[in-house]
């Protein structure tokens, strides 16, 4: 039977490696609303990380900011100008 | 059977070696993607990034039960008595980084929306966010 405390940490291991690949993600992809979108999910891994390593009033201010506001304005800043990252021979 | 201790320094150093390569993901993507908005993007991930790393180190006490590598506590209870109150109290993340974070988080907010409007006004001016077309844009 698997304790609290090793569940606890799985679930942080988890989330260590669910930001990890959206990091990858938003950093390859050429579209830049789901380049937005993976970078809000790895803010959200990153407010289940803050939660469970014991720092819950993190999480209060962070989550508003990284998952509402920041990919907010980023969304607002590419319907104004430029949606996809162009390739090396196209340029 | 695994030792849970085992198990348990294991997870966390999982944990470890994320952040650490979220790290030089952003900073992959901040030298080398030519685009003004991915560089945003990526810079916002390595101050996360860095937020995570002073919260992680900040605990008041680490255990240590004479085992090589430390590990920060978890509570593995919701109830809420004397007991585990003052335990949380004593072993949780220490005031002054999570002070120094959410201080830092505001600001990184307010420096990300001057980035996107000096965004804006390179796009007004130049007509292009790709910063090999602008190299190329001189005068």
């Amino acid at each position: 039977m698997i304790s609290a405390e090793t569940l606890i940490y799985l679930f942080m291991a988890l989330a260590g490696i669910g930001s990890t690949v959206s990091v990858y993600y938003a950093v390859i992809e050429k579209d830049l609303i789901k380049a937005v979108i993976y970078s809000a999910i790895q803010s959200t891994f990153y407010a289940l990380l803050y939660f469970l390593l014991m720092a819950p009033d993190i999480v209060l201010v962070y989550l508003p900011v990284a998952v509402g506001l920041i990919p907010g304005v980023l969304i607002l800043l590419i319907s104004k100008t430029e949606r996809v990252e162009q390739d090396e021979e196209s340029v | 059977m695994i030792n849970p201790e085992f198990l348990n320094t294991y997870l966390l150093s999982i944990v470890i070696f994320s952040l650490l390569l979220n790290t030089a993901l952003a900073l992959y993507g901040i030298f080398y993607k030519p685009h003004y908005i991915k560089k945003v993007i990526c810079l916002t991930i390595l101050s996360d990034t860095a937020n995570t790393f002073a919260i992680y180190i900040g605990y008041r006490r680490w255990l240590n039960d004479g085992t090589i590598n430390p590990r920060p506590p978890v509570l593995p209870t919701t109830e809420v008595s004397p007991g585990v109150l003052s335990q949380f109290l004593a072993r949780a993340v220490d005031p002054l980084p999570q002070a120094l974070v959410l201080t830092a988080v505001v600001i990184g907010l307010a420096v990300t929306v001057f980035l996107i409007f000096l965004g804006h006004q390179l796009y007004l001016h130049y007509g292009t966010l790709d910063m090999r077309r602008i190299r190329k844009l001189k005068g």
